[in-house]
């Protein structure tokens, strides 16, 4: 598997190295909520202790799950909008172990305390080396392929692909240049531009373009309209960029680059309009299949979830919300709303889509993938409630001047039950693993009658 | 290539690098602030601490910026303090306090112990125990927090009775029966007083509903007795037990000058000014209280009317 030219391997590979470390990411997690409540437990141990956990955890699920599973689904789109071959399926495969050996590696570094300090830039300069080079092979193979397309016109998905994969390994190489060395501020400036950047012109951009291609196809209905979908990717491409300021507002940074980081974090409520509109609109008439197709109703949920993490993203940059939010526990209920609420329930639609037609398998189990959904979502909602009502309690305590040792006892109903929800998601997605792994060894045999529509494999022509 | 793409090709390359010249290069080229009193040059000793302050994922809970809005935080930052700060350590989420003015806060002992179980110094925290760190690491990262803001709180000394400040009167270059200097003094009273003891001093503030023993309504007749000493000590040293904060370490000696000035012209309660009071001669004052014009000078009017006016009113305040 690991050098095979076969179709479709390379994205088999990815998206099955990505539920791996969606399990390994979300059991740090889950270990660091259970810490707020028994902050003890690491004792004596510094490999788990809160503070390295947490950068280990976000490394994790933002570079192995969330990168993977993205750039997984994407070299299975890619080819079959451009209806073409992948450039190289054994390149992409080589490329996977290169990049599963990055994770691995990173977690090793940043667990064992090697770290740049940086925030969302921790992982050390070997690392970033090499998740680096990953990076631009993959733009080359994703390039090359859409080079040798033998369809004309690009679909929008191609666009927020290809516009991706062009952007990345610039802002990741800004984001993690060492040898430059800059000043206090500068050098947060900078990190703040990567640091918002990876999810805009990464995250953002791979999970609308891939949620563009799930809705129409999940639906069989064309989508509404094509013009809107070419404004919301030009005005992301404008808009996204500049906007990294606003995570240090308050701090003494030049204030003409905080203006610019406010105004362009308001207007991302034009892509943000634009995207979800085309989606509620395709699916206008087409509600009720949610019923019975459920890679849909998972990426609904995330396009649910995306309206509400981009409501509130616009709303919380401008300077008098900021005020009264920042530093406090509703920022991490924001970042989990976009990363794992809306761009991971893209990815489990279309994973459920795409695994069984890439491997050529049955779905090991529809009562398995239809409890991840459930788990997911309730724990999801009691660890957002949490969190956001945590936020508020946290920054009326800021603003009252009450000490942090008096209101961090008031947090601890709140880190419990955050816990509880996170638990939830634990389990639910140890399920999501078993089912694809189960899947990927072809359990069931293919004319096995109980099975989702959506998620019959097609046979290969 | 097809040429259909060659435009929108170039459109993404010019506007792209254009946002990252401006955000990312730019800032670069024209803000070099130069270092400020309080940007900390670590020794070496220090340096190493705040290698393991990084090893260790401290930023991932604990910032180093205090905002214009955080009180009783210290110093607001400058751009200049953070020059020799490479990596940043600036951080986005407070789950425990903030670390820019830590140092001197507590002794090297108080920082050890909590280090090793934070619970032993801070019933209630939630920090992780560090008790893995060896001793010579342990000593690096305590002068590492000890360094930082330079210490610029802890330069205060305390006065533990109002008779120390004999010596402060000496100095003294505010004149504390000015007007100018009672209205220089309601701006800093509007600032940073106001939220607990009102707008008007009458300790009714919104953050007086939290407050479990109340701030001081400064209507009440036995402020009318405190002297200057005593005014300036109550607001440099705060009160002990209470939520009243200080001031000393937060505001200059002027602005506490400032701030006896206007503190002295807050109306007694039930005191009314009479109608005419903008307009009366003082002579004709003189004569009718029996007070010499020197007396008149050196106090306010307010202080000396008392309430022979009218009937008392229950509003406060002008």
């Amino acid at each position: 598997m690991i050098f095979s030219n076969e179709e479709n391997s390379a994205s088999r590979f990815f998206i099955l190295s990505a539920v791996f470390w969606l399990v390994i990411g979300m059991t740090m997690g889950l270990t660091g909520a259970i810490e707020f409540t028994a902050p003890d437990m690491s004792s004596g141990i510094p490999q788990i202790t809160f503070s390295r956990l947490r950068p280990t955890h976000i490394n994790t699920v933002a570079f192995g799950w969330l990168s993977m599973a993205n750039i997984g689904i994407a070299l299975y789109i890619i080819p079959t909008l451009t209806r073409s071959k992948l450039f190289s399926d054994k390149f992409a495969n080589f490329i996977c172990v290169v990049w599963n050996l990055a994770i691995l590696g990173g977690i090793l570094c940043l667990t064992n305390g090697y770290t740049e300090g940086r925030e969302y830039a921790e992982l050390p300069v070997p690392i970033d080396v090499g998740v680096l080079i990953c990076l631009l092979s993959l733009s080359f193979v994703v390039y090359m392929t859409a080079v040798n397309r033998t369809v004309k016109k690009l679909y929008v998905s191609l666009w927020y692909i290809l516009g991706a994969f062009f952007w990345m390994p610039i802002v990741y190489f800004i984001g993690n240049r060492t040898f430059i060395r800059l000043d206090g501020l500068n050098d947060g400036i900078v990190n703040w531009f990567y640091g918002h950047n990876i999810l805009g012109m990464w995250f953002t951009t791979l999970g609308v373009g891939i949620a563009y291609y799930m809705i129409p196809k999940l639906t069989g209905r064309p989508l509404w309209s094509h013009s809107l979908s070419m404004l919301g990717f030009w005005t992301i491409a404008f808009f996204y960029a500049p906007t990294g300021t606003h995570h240090i507002l308050q701090s003494p940074v030049p204030e003409w680059l905080k203006a610019l980081a406010v105004v362009f974090s308001v207007a991302l409520v034009i892509p943000v309009i634009t995207v979800l509109t085309n989606f509620f609109m395709t699916m206008k008439g087409n509600w009720w299949q949610l019923a019975n197709n459920l890679p849909l109703r998972f990426v609904l949920t995330g396009a649910f979830f995306y309206l509400v993490t981009c409501l509130q993203g616009p709303f919380q940059a401008t300077r008098s919300i900021n005020w009264y939010l920042h530093f406090t526990q509703w920022v991490p209920g924001h970042a989990h709303a976009a990363l794992l609420g809306a761009f991971t329930f893209f990815n489990f639609g279309a994973i459920y889509y795409i695994f069984p037609r890439v491997t050529g398998k049955q779905m090991y189990s529809v009562s398995l993938a239809r409890m991840h959904y459930w788990f997911t979502l309730i724990g999801f909602f009691i660890f957002y409630t949490a969190f956001t009502i945590a936020g508020l309690v946290q920054s009326a305590g800021w603003h009252a001047g009450v000490p942090v040792s008096t209101w961090v006892v008031e947090l601890q109903p709140y880190w419990i039950i955050r816990a509880l929800g996170g638990g939830m998601m634990w389990f639910g997605n140890v399920l999501f693993f078993v089912n694809i792994f189960q899947t990927n060894r072809g359990v069931k045999p293919l004319d096995s009658p109980d099975v989702e529509p959506a998620m019959v494999p097609v046979p290969k022509n | 290539m097809n040429k259909n793409y060659i435009l929108p090709a170039l459109v993404i390359l010019t506007s792209f690098s254009l946002i990252i010249f401006s955000t990312v290069l730019l800032p670069n080229f024209i803000f070099k602030p130069s270092p400020s009193e309080f940007a900390v040059k670590y020794s070496p000793l220090e340096a190493s601490g705040r290698k393991i302050y990084i090893r260790e994922g401290c930023v991932n809970c604990h910032s180093q910026f205090v905002r214009p809005q955080d009180r009783d935080f210290g110093v607001h930052v400058q751009a200049g303090d953070y020059v020799y700060e490479t990596p940043n350590l600036l951080g986005t989420i407070r789950t425990g306090p903030d670390l820019s003015n830590e140092g001197g806060k507590h002794p090297d002992a108080w920082h050890i112990a909590h280090f090793k179980n934070p619970r032993t110094t801070t019933p209630g925290s939630i920090m992780p125990p560090f008790s893995y760190l060896k001793d010579d690491e342990m000593k690096a990262l305590v002068a590492y927090v000890q360094s930082l803001g330079k210490k610029r709180l802890v330069k205060y000394k305390r006065i533990y009775h109002p008779d120390e400040l004999e010596k402060l009167l000496e100095k003294r270059n505010v004149n504390t029966n000015g007007s100018a200097e009672a209205n220089a003094g309601r701006g800093i009273f509007q600032q940073n007083c106001a939220t607990c003891h009102g707008t008007h001093g009458l300790g009714n503030g919104p953050n007086a509903i939290q407050i479990a023993k109340k701030p001081a309504n400064f209507s009440r007749p036995f402020f009318k007795d405190y002297d200057d000493v005593t005014w300036y000590w109550r607001v440099s040293e705060g009160v002990p037990g209470t939520r009243m904060p200080q001031w000393g370490r937060l505001l200059t000696s002027k602005q506490i000058w400032y701030l006896v000035a206007y503190l002295k012209t807050l109306p007694r309660e039930n005191e009314v000014y009479p109608k005419e009071y903008e307009t009366l001669d003082p002579e004709k004052w003189v004569q009718q209280y029996k007070i010499s014009a020197d007396e008149l000078n050196s106090q306010k009017p307010a202080m000396i009317i008392e309430t022979k006016g009218p009937p008392p009113s229950t509003e406060g305040g002008h």
